[in-house]
């Protein structure tokens, strides 16, 4: 290993030292300053990614501009989780040192599937952060619901960690290398065995992403989870997994059946999930179910990947990422003791605590995709991928599943500023500075996004060319 | 030397600007209020201003003809999307609508908001942002955005401040709007791949995109996706039934915002995207066009006769009314079109005129119901008086401004299709019944609830002294407005300027 590969390598480096000292430290010395310190080596480890250009091509891993912005990208949103959950965590009584340091071990293993070049490592750094938040969605140890979360998505996730690694064999046993370079160049995609397992690859993907129809687990683990969890659990693990999906994709070569599977996930995960968000009373629920409904516009960029689909997935990953930790962080900084999750304790918030709920509604349009925040810009790169990818059909029922997805976020607007708070309703705890910071500065991404996107869409062009 | 500032820019983004202020003075209510005045007041003496100069400014020809100030500059390459906007006529005459109707909403809301009032006020004044873009963009995609931003406002000052079932009405008026824009924005985005595909220049401009070679097929899809979002805005039956809701339950400045300036961003749609990039599609609806326009203007009268809230027979009436905007449109004759133009800022004036009366009405009695009212004539004289010559207006009454635009889109449109014009006159008929009937209980027969009623206020008097100066003004003298818009509309069908 070169000097060079050494600095490339750094950020996960860092993280994974930072986790293993975390725990070491934390015998001698727990406390609350292991949250702080964990965010500092985050923080570290995005400017380290963001700001000094080293490449490096290891065995297994290399280091490519694409690699370095999405997973710098992840740490982002590692740290809003952090600050977040530093103070949620002492409010509800998670103490010790295994949350952050499990925590920067979540981070590690996403840097490494931002940066895995064969399916192994892939595979590696998959699992690695999946088997993060199965702890991470289980650590508050007296509540039932988060036991059930836990127990929940343990069970899914390994049959579907299963189902990846029985795909990953099949290719292997069809093309006899792991090296998605090799297999790509190898040109056995039309080959029984090897589309078998490509196939598998994509359900066991599908689960992390949570599209139908492997979304079941989505709503239980997203209502268990604590806050500050299932805020990075919908967005840096879904990002993460569409990164890997993107590493994935080029073995399929031009197989058309590609593009139907990613059709049918698409249609039935935006009708599903969207259907499904109507009818919710909680609002973790209802932001899960419409998170498989984001999914599905996902989807349905990538089915126009020979459009420029791909841009558009990410463009549209970031976007629907920015928006939800901004909501799920209002959820979090909200809650006292007890979780504030049902629709109807947030009657007149937006008056009673005025910067969470400004936050809360901005992020519901940016979910909705109205002007002028990111999730519309969102919509509209999806929406012009689709339709030059020639799919006028699949974007009609985009649109109109977009149209049911406003009814319910206006729903939370309403909720926010046109119901009056209940007579009797607790008073809005206040929030500190660190929650402060961690919920404006998603809210200032949202407006800037949605009015000037430029510089973002310069970027994508420019690391995935 | 007018051109060499950013006049529309500012336009647009002075009211956001002024949001910004007014944050800084969350407690200071009486203050803010001044304040979001004053910059209604700025936006209206730029507006007069302009008009003062259009004249000089159609003498130096801009890059697009017609088109009196450009602005244009590179926003989001990426998707070739720019910020393009241009003042022509039509839409100077739009932007003084806006400028003065916000005047108006603001003046007649001094006391009637009492909570929340500088969100209120922050929210009137991204609303006048959003509606300027409207009027002055000249790229879809930005013409879209703020399409949408101006819904959110709207949104909120019924939802917050409207009565009755405020958010039933606000959620309904939501959807539907965002129903038709959703269909419109795959419209927008369908025609930029095509054109982009036959140029290979990838733009949102609108005048780019009048180039766009389209099979009548294609036009026919695009068109009715737009046609749809402006339908609803506009609102043609049967895509009519947010507005009733929407307009009762708003607070008074909503709904004189709804109806003097919403209503009109679906028509100034049509008249500026619809009809132009579509024109075959346009030629081939427009039986269907007539048809509705004239069973709107029916059915609205029918129904307006059997109201007891006077608020939502305005309502009804406005639906009426701008059936005639419509039909004027649907003709795409030089003198219907104009008649079409005036009669949008006419409608504007005139119903939100009655809005106001009406809230003034509401904020006394704290009711609104015919039946509660009568022999008003006697008890409140100044109420009166303006309440019968502003239905009087929207009657059409010669020599006040209802008559012009009414005369000219039946004059322009009989040429095309007298059997319309036949029915519509009918059609005219109608509102007398109604209103007559209105006038009846409420001014003029005994008093049938014990009310205590106090007479206009001098703010009150000053705010419909100025709606019933324009209104006597385009009544008496309409030229000016029409010379402002002949060469637009002159270019817009097709027609010698």
């Amino acid at each position: 290993m070169t000097p060079c590969d050494f600095i490339a390598l750094m950020p996960l480096l860092m993280l994974a030292a930072g986790s293993v000292l975390c725990l070491l430290i934390g015998v001698v010395k727990p406390g609350r300053y292991l949250y702080a310190a964990s965010t500092i080596i985050v923080i570290l480890a995005l400017i380290w990614s963001c700001a000094i250009p080293a490449g490096a091509v290891l065995p297994g891993i290399s280091i490519t501009p694409f690699s370095r912005f999405s997973s710098a990208f992840l740490y982002g949103t590692g740290i809003i989780a952090l600050l977040l959950a530093s103070s949620y965590n002492s409010r509800c009584g998670i103490v010790g040192e295994e949350y952050p340091a499990t925590f920067l071990f979540a981070l590690t293993g996403m840097g490494v599937a931002c940066a895995a070049t064969d399916l192994l490592m892939l595979f590696l750094g998959l699992e690695t952060f999946t088997f993060a938040f199965y702890i991470l969605v289980a650590i508050k140890r007296d509540s039932d619901s988060g036991g059930e979360a836990g127990l929940k998505y343990l069970l899914n996730g390994t049959l579907s960690a299963a189902i990846l690694a029985m795909g990953m064999a099949l290719i292997y046993a069809s093309a006899g290398t792991l090296k998605l370079a090799e297999l790509v160049q190898g040109n056995s995609s039309q080959e029984p065995l090897f589309l078998a397992g490509g196939c598998l690859i994509l359900l066991g993907m599908a689960f992390k992403l949570s599209l139908v129809p492997a979304h079941l687990w989505t709503a239980d683990v997203y209502q268990g989870a604590t806050a500050p969890m299932t805020a990075l659990l919908s967005t840096a693990s879904k990002g993460a997994s569409l990164v890997a999906l993107l590493h994935l994709l080029p073995l399929f070569g031009n197989w058309s059946g590609l593009h139907d599977i990613f059709w049918l996930l698409a249609v039935f995960s935006m009708l599903a999930g969207n259907l499904a968000a109507l009818v919710q009373k909680n609002l973790k629920r209802m932001l899960a179910w419409s998170s498989i409904g984001q999914m599905g516009y996902v989807a349905l960029a990538l089915v126009a990947t020979p459009a420029g689909g791909v841009r558009a997935a990410v463009f549209y990953l970031v976007v629907y990422a920015v928006a939800g930790m901004a909501a799920f962080g209002v959820i979090a900084a909200l809650s006292d003791k007890d979780e504030c999750a049902a629709i109807e304790a947030y009657r007149g918030l937006g008056f009673r605590s005025p910067l969470a709920g400004v936050v809360l509604a901005v992020a519901m349009f940016s979910l909705a995709g109205i002007p002028p925040t990111a999730g519309f810009m969102g919509k509209f790169v999806v929406f012009t991928a689709a339709l030059r990818g020639g799919e006028a059909a699949l974007a009609l029922v985009g649109i109109l599943a977009a149209l049911i997805a406003v009814f319910f976020y206006l729903r939370i607007v309403v909720v926010l500023y046109m119901k009056p708070a209940e007579a009797q309703s607790e008073p809005v705890r206040t929030l500190d500075d660190s929650e402060m910071a961690s919920l404006l500065l998603p809210m200032v991404i949202m407006i800037l996004l949605g009015v000037y996107p430029q510089p973002l869409l310069e970027l994508l062009e420019k690391i995935l060319s | 030397m007018l051109n060499n500032y950013p006049l529309l820019t500012i336009m647009i983004f002075l009211p956001l600007a002024g949001c910004l202020l007014l944050l800084s003075l969350w407690n200071r209510t009486s203050f803010a209020r001044s304040v979001a005045f004053g910059v209604a007041a700025v936006e209206l003496v730029l507006a007069g201003w302009l008009y003062g100069a259009w004249r000089g400014l159609e003498a130096v020809p801009t890059k697009l003809s017609g088109y009196l100030l450009l602005e244009d500059a590179t926003w989001i390459p990426a998707f070739g999307i720019r910020y393009t906007l241009g003042l022509d006529g039509i839409s100077l005459l739009m932007v003084m609508l806006t400028a003065f109707t916000f005047c108006v909403a603001l003046a007649v809301s001094w006391h009637a908001i009492k909570e929340r009032v500088v969100l209120f006020l922050t929210l009137m004044l991204i609303m006048e942002s959003g509606i300027m873009g409207v009027f002055l963009s000249l790229d879809l995609a930005l013409f879209y955005l703020f399409w949408e931003i101006m819904l959110i406002p709207m949104f909120f000052l019924i939802g917050v401040w409207g009565h009755g079932r405020k958010i039933y009405s606000t959620i309904k008026f939501f959807l539907f709007t965002m129903f038709g824009s959703l269909l419109m924005l795959l419209a927008i985005i369908t025609l930029h791949l095509l054109y982009a595909k036959q140029s290979g220049v990838a733009t949102f401009g609108l005048p780019e995109l009048l180039h766009t070679q389209l099979p009548f097929n294609a036009q026919l899809w695009l068109f009715a996706a737009f046609f749809v979002a402006f339908a609803i805005k506009f609102p043609l039956f049967p895509l009519h039934t947010w507005l009733p809701d929407a307009h009762t339950d708003a607070p008074t400045a909503g709904s004189v915002i709804l109806a003097g300036l919403l209503l009109k961003t679906g028509s100034y749609g049509l008249i500026r995207f619809g009809y132009p990039l579509f024109p075959l599609a346009a030629h081939a609806i427009t039986p269907l066009f007539y048809t509705l326009a004239l069973l709107g203007i029916f059915y609205a009268s029918l129904i307006a006769f059997a109201q007891d809230d006077m608020k939502r027979l305005i309502a009804y009436s406005s639906i009426g009314h701008m059936g005639y905007v419509a039909i004027g449109i649907a003709a795409w004759d030089p003198v219907a079109l104009s008649g079409s133009i005036v009669q949008m800022a006419n409608h504007g004036v005139t119903t939100g005129a009655l809005f106001c009366m009406i809230g003034m009405l509401d904020e006394r009695a704290h009711t609104r119901e015919i039946a509660a009212f009568g022999g008003l004539w006697g008890k409140m004289p100044l109420w009166s008086f303006f309440f019968l010559i502003f239905s009087l207006t929207s009657l059409g009454l010669p020599g006040l401004n209802s008559f012009v635009g009414e005369f000219l889109i039946l004059a322009g449109t009989i040429h095309k299709s007298p059997v319309v014009v036949v029915l519509s006159f009918i059609g005219i008929i109608l509102p007398l019944i109604y209103m007559v009937r209105l006038l009846q209980e409420v001014l003029f027969q005994k008093e049938r609830k014990p009310l205590l009623l106090a007479d206009l206020q001098l703010r009150e008097v000053a705010i419909l002294s100025a709606l019933l100066l324009l209104d006597l003004w385009v009544g008496v003298h309409p030229a000016p407005l029409l010379d402002m818009i002949h060469l637009p509309v002159q270019l817009l069908t097709g027609g010698m300027p």
